[in-house]
């Protein structure tokens, strides 16, 4: 388990090392130039004098060296346009991204299982319906126009809960206050991601009550709650954890959209505006950031089948 | 709703012989009721203001970058040595308490304000002023933003600790104008000995010093800044508890939040977003003004555009009030030059102006040679009269240039408009100057003085975008910026219009108005214009 641990880690390192030279080119390649340095008003002396500053004006592969040089040591640069080291930023915008990807993917595991197995149990009638229609609607309406609708409705004229920011303004910690900020940034990206979770824990549930086991153990008599509890949850959760794992890499893309409709100050958005105002180095350090993250959180997958599946072994 | 509809800018007609008595009693009246309102606002000592910005601010105004999202907040942190009048947009005192030219225009002197003081104590003085501009804004290693609006500059000397002078390579008349202009003074004691004064994070993205009558408490970079009252202001202090402004980046989400009653002030609102707005009377919509127009650049590297008839008759080919009505809800007036009407007496209105005429397009095309071919499009000596068209995604540039595409069409003339992600645009177009027509706009000082926008020397590398040159109107701008007197300035600036709306450099669209919502709550907010408000937040206050 270790030696599997060890070897997936360093196969990590090597796809983080590729990443990084894939981006470090490609967005030399793209046009334009960092907005601070770049911008509609500046003159071409002005601007000569800034590419000159920020080392830009080198040849694209002697800057990637110098880049490369200080990660490794752990330096990822500076931001062009905020002028703040990038670490510094990746860390002050992790926590709010993790927060919120951790509560929507909660929020979507919890009621895509449950609605799941609703839809399984009553196939084919209205319950199934319901949820069907549902996963529809989450899939297909676009996470921006939800969350102004949300706003508009539960902030504007309910008047329930915040439009915007992670907490009050000016108040010490309140978790009931935190929990409150939460509620339509985690809903509304939950419920975009969690029509995948239903249609799998549906399709699963279906597949392993058909089987054979399943029958014998009905045939043994035993009560269909034990049937479905002990039996069929956890052969059909493994596909779902697959599932899981897949959301949670693309949770990062879902968060870009979120983030900049409820002012959440997180990685998304730091990504966005870095890619728009084409912040080198921001953008190679959010880049590497969620692949690190994609790397750990497909480990952490890969080690819970067998968890939930004795049948697989990490030797 | 509380907006006002577009109007047309008042005219003078002739008064009744009963008028000036029912607007004597009328004048007493609001005399009255003015002074009993005066009397019923009293300020909320406790308000905290709530602002919007679409991303998070620099905090310093010559940081290359700091921007649309820092501009206004700077203008509040960093005071000035001029601020705009809120009557009529003239220079008035702020850090510097008069001036005045010398003879010949080249040297200007400023008095300082004695008893301003820096957030952290400090006395201000001359060698902040000696800092800002010679170290920072002329130091060109820097690429100071907007240090090119100060060319004609060459230093400033410190001739007493409240006193300095200007010395110039060139007379500037509109020197004090351009001081108010997002030109905040910087800390000398606090920024000299930073490698990069411009770059220091501590100072840009956290607490910096300064002299406005608010100073930052708190920054939490991409959520927040929190302003408090700087009790020691040289204009008295502040009438609020504090401001916040809130870094959020979707617009829709400004307006929601504004009508959920949680932001006070939106600026830089959407014309399609003033019906949604005002409906409880706990917001108005504001119509600023701005010496903003919006335009079409010929590229002047291509010959076609040496004969200027050209560039009239595709002018006269664009129903410009279509595109106010279409794109701006109506919020805006046809441009017939540079300089907006909101600038008054250097304002020129009678130039010619080109207003829409397809078949006089036309005919002057046929003119001048470019008769329309088999195919339906314009060609002379077998070429086709027919432009690159770039784009960029910002605002309503794209379908802006959509629909002059299709005005021109309409005259047998073709754009070929290639839409670019923003970024890419400004290098593509505004860097490298790759382009034969584009739309895009420009936003200046309250000032005739569009020098960095025309003159030869601003051409192919400056902000000359249409590489336009001509030495007679280099020549008027230097006499409009040695002209001292405002009758001087008229005379200069009024030609300089009429050889502008003649040789076109720019096809002028429109000027937008400034739509602003504000709480009906916050008073003590100069309506003329965006910036003034801002120079002025020392007399906002929300009634009790």
């Amino acid at each position: 388990m270790t030696v599997y641990v060890a070897r997936r880690l360093l196969q990590g390192v090597v796809v983080l090392f590729l990443v990084s030279l894939l981006t470090f080119f490609l967005m030399h390649l793209a046009p334009g130039g960092p907005s601070s340095l770049v911008d509609f008003q500046s003159t071409a002396a002005e601007r000569d004098a800034r590419l000159a500053r920020f080392g830009l004006d080198r040849p694209v592969h002697e800057r990637y060296l110098v880049w490369l040089g200080g990660a490794v040591r752990g330096d990822l640069g500076t931001s062009i346009n905020q002028g703040l080291p990038v670490s510094h930023l990746l860390a002050q915008r992790i926590g709010p991204t993790l927060v919120l990807g951790v509560a929507s993917l909660a929020l979507a595991a919890v009621f895509g299982v449950i609605l799941g197995v609703i839809a399984a149990l009553r196939r084919d009638r209205w319950p199934d319906h319901v949820v069907s229609t549902l996963s529809t609607l989450g899939m297909s309406v676009p996470n921006f126009w939800l969350g102004i609708v949300m706003i508009i409705l539960f902030a504007v004229h309910l008047g329930w809960l915040p439009a915007s920011g992670s907490y009050t303004i000016g108040g010490g910690f309140d978790l009931g206050d935190r929990l409150r900020h939460l509620i339509l940034p985690a809903g509304v990206l939950a419920f975009s991601l969690m029509p995948n979770v239903v249609r799998v824990t549906r399709a699963a549930i279906l597949e392993v009550m058909a089987s054979d086991y399943v029958r014998t153990a009905r045939a043994k008599g035993l009560i269909e709650r034990s049937v479905l509890i002990k039996h069929t949850m956890r052969t059909a959760l493994v596909p779902v954890v697959a599932m899981l794992g897949l959301i949670a890499t693309v949770l990062f893309s879902g968060s870009v959209v979120i983030e900049s409709v409820f002012g959440w100050a997180g990685i998304g958005r730091l990504a966005i505006e870095a890619a728009n105002g084409r912040d080198y180095p921001v953008i190679l350090g959010v880049t590497l950031l969620a692949g690190a993250l994609v790397i750990v959180v497909n480990i952490a997958v890969d080690l819970l089948y067998a968890v939930v599946d004795p049948r697989i072994r990490h030797d | 709703m509380n907006h006002r509809r577009p109007t047309r800018r008042p005219t003078h007609r002739p008064l009744h012989p009963i008028r000036p008595i029912v607007a004597l009693v009328l004048a007493f009246g609001l005399l009255l009721g003015g002074a009993s309102t005066a009397f019923a606002q009293e300020a909320d000592a406790t308000a905290v203001l709530n602002l919007a910005t679409n991303a998070d601010p620099t905090l310093n105004p010559w940081t290359p970058g700091a921007v649309i999202e820092s501009n206004l907040i700077n203008t509040i942190l960093f005071d000035q040595l001029t601020r705009y009048s809120p009557d009529d947009l003239t220079p008035s005192p702020a850090l510097a308490t008069e001036w005045s030219a010398s003879e010949d225009g080249l040297a200007w002197t400023f008095v300082l304000r004695e008893g301003a003081i820096w957030s952290d104590g400090e006395p201000f003085t001359a060698a902040d002023v000696a800092f800002t501009f010679n170290d920072v804004i002329k130091n060109e290693a820097l690429g100071a933003q907007s240090a090119s609006q100060f060319a004609p500059v060459d230093r400033v000397e410190v001739v007493g600790d409240h006193e300095v002078v200007f010395h110039l390579n060139t007379p500037f008349s509109a020197l004090p104008y351009y001081l108010a202009s997002f030109a905040g003074i910087i800390p000398a004691h606090v920024l000299a000995d930073a490698e990069n004064p411009l770059e220091v994070a501590s100072f840009n993205k956290g607490v910096p010093v300064t002299t406005g009558p608010f100073k930052v408490a708190e920054f939490v970079p991409g959520s927040f800044v929190r302003l408090e009252p700087n009790p020691l202001h040289w204009a008295g202090e502040p009438r609020l508890a504090g401001m916040i402004f809130r870094v959020i980046p979707d617009p829709n989400t400004q307006v929601a939040q504004a009508r959920g009653g949680q932001l006070d002030v939106v600026t830089r609102l959407n014309p399609n977003d003033v019906g949604g707005i005002g409906g409880d009377g706990r917001l108005e919509v504001l119509q600023q003004s701005q010496n903003l127009f919006f335009f079409v650049a010929p590229n002047h590297d291509d010959p076609r555009f040496e004969d200027p008839r050209l560039k009239q008759a595709l002018l006269m080919a664009i129903d410009r009030q279509a595109l106010i009505d279409a794109l701006l809800d109506g919020f805006g007036e046809v441009a017939t030059g540079p300089v907006a009407p909101m600038l008054g007496a250097l304002y020129e209105a009678n130039v010619p102006t080109y207003p829409y005429d397809p078949e006089a397009a036309g005919a002057l095309l046929d003119e001048l040679g470019w008769t329309v071919g088999s195919d339906g499009v314009r060609q002379r000596d077998g070429e086709r009269l027919e432009f690159d068209m770039p784009t960029g995604q910002f605002g309503d540039l794209v379908p802006a240039t959509l629909l002059v595409q299709q005005f021109w069409e309409d005259v047998g003339v073709i754009a070929d408009v290639e839409v670019l992600e923003w970024n890419a645009y400004i290098q593509d177009v505004v860097v490298n100057r790759n382009y034969e027509m584009t739309l895009a706009w420009w936003s200046m000082p309250p000032t005739a003085d569009v020098a960095p926008y025309f003159s030869c020397d601003a051409a192919q590398s400056g902000n000359n975008i249409p590489n336009y040159c001509s030495e007679d109107l280099d020549e008027l701008m230097r006499a409009g910026r040695r002209a001292i007197t405002l009758d001087d300035q008229i005379e200069a600036y009024s030609a300089m219009q009429q050889l502008l709306a003649v040789e076109l450099p720019y096809l002028y669209l429109w000027y937008p108005d400034i739509l602003t919502a504000k709480s009906t709550n916050l008073h003590g907010f100069p309506e003329i214009t965006a910036a003034t408000a801002f120079q002025h937040a020392v007399d906002w206050f929300v009634a009790r």
